[in-house]
């Protein structure tokens, strides 16, 4: 018996060691916030002035850092928000989604060609009468409907493109300081 | 997974009552759970429960349970901060330490088991391995004082969330098994 105790002591610690160094890709690995602010790109204020003048932004991931130092030991995107605030420009109340277009080409400017291209990601968030709703992240990552199909783009080439439509048949809104956000899950 | 950690308790319910010499406890703890590389959550507290069982004179294990509130975290854009609720955790596993006998100990220990955080568009279980140490010491008969430092890593995918957890404790010796 001391002599298995003996053992055991040496050899358990041993044991708890190996399986650390096994686990070395997952030890090393880390969540990391990754921020696309559409002001660095030019797309602030993004202005919707009705359903046939939309304005698209052109996302690509790749021109954030914390994105391509990241990019090609990602695991998984484990968290997504869009931010910012929205402004209601009319006086009737309406909702707003985003839609991905996943393969981008020009920049579409009418919802009925967003809806045939691509998919809902985000919405409805209800936009009331000439209000400003600031969009926070807990209430963002709630509205995300389109979660997988984002995160197949983030763990992609990075590259797409977002529009902001209404649900009603007119709408008029603007977007402040709007942002991605996404939390990667990555080794390091 | 819940297999893997409903037969470890299975084995050392069967291996303590076989065990020679061995004891059953009851312990709570508390203390700080800080994430490691997680830009998204933030410094949380932590309790929970343990029921240490000695089965030999060199080995402890020890189901537990553990909750833990995290913390929020910042993020600045365009002037504006935004804040990310800190999930709420809950854990249940098996812990096996090498533990020396008399008042003072200083024991290494490892575990699984299953770690589940919660919060607004979040909600996930992982399977987590816990690596630490820990010092005991026992001013009355029956007693004991801990204080633990332990890595929590949860695996999800080929990556982890990794937690350090220090805690301080005190079990309590229900009875001993022949």
């Amino acid at each position: 018996m001391k002599s298995f105790l003996g053992n055991f002591r040496i050899i358990a610690p041993a044991a708890a060691l190996a399986a650390l160094m096994a686990a070395g890709c997952v030890l090393v690995s880390g969540q990391f916030v990754v921020t696309y602010e559409f002001a660095d790109f030019g797309y602030d204020p993004l202005v919707v002035s009705s359903p046939t003048a939309l304005t698209g932004v052109e996302v690509n991931l790749n021109d954030i850092g914390d994105y391509s130092k990241h990019k090609d030991k990602l695991r998984d995107v484990v968290d997504v928000a869009l931010v910012g605030s929205v402004t209601n420009q009319t006086g009737a109340a309406t909702s707003v989604e985003v839609w991905m277009v996943p393969t981008p080409g020009p920049l579409l400017t009418t919802e009925t060609a967003v809806r045939a291209a691509g998919v809902r990601l985000w919405g409805p968030l209800e936009l009331p009468a000439g209000a400003t709703v600031r969009i926070t992240w807990n209430r963002s990552a709630e509205l995300f409907v389109g979660r997988k199909a984002l995160i197949d783009q983030i763990k992609g080439d990075g590259r797409f493109d977002l529009y902001a439509i209404g649900t009603t048949a007119t709408y008029s809104f603007r977007v402040d300081k709007g942002a991605l956000i996404a939390v990667l899950s990555a080794r390091n | 997974m819940k297999r893997v950690i409903a037969l470890a308790l299975a084995l050392a319910a069967f291996t303590a009552g076989t065990a020679c010499a061995g004891s059953v406890g009851l312990g709570a703890f508390a203390g700080v759970s800080i994430p490691v590389v997680q830009e998204d959550v933030g410094q949380g507290t932590l309790f929970g429960l343990r029921a240490p069982v000695k089965l030999v004179p060199l080995l402890t294990v020890e189901p537990y349970w553990a909750s833990s509130s995290l913390g929020n975290k910042d993020v600045t854009i365009g002037g504006l901060t935004y804040t990310r609720e800190g999930p709420d955790e809950t854990a249940f596993g098996l812990n096996a330490m090498l533990t020396t006998g008399g008042s003072v100990q200083f024991y290494p220990y490892a575990g699984v088991g299953t770690t589940k955080l919660e919060r607004t568009a979040m909600d996930a279980s992982f399977t987590t391995y816990n690596f630490g140490l820990g010092l005991g010491f026992s001013p009355v008969p029956k007693l004991s004082v801990h204080v633990r430092g332990e890595l929590q890593m949860a695996v999800d995918n080929g990556a982890s969330r990794k937690f350090a957890n220090i805690t301080a404790g005190a079990s309590y010796a229900l009875f001993s098994i022949l």
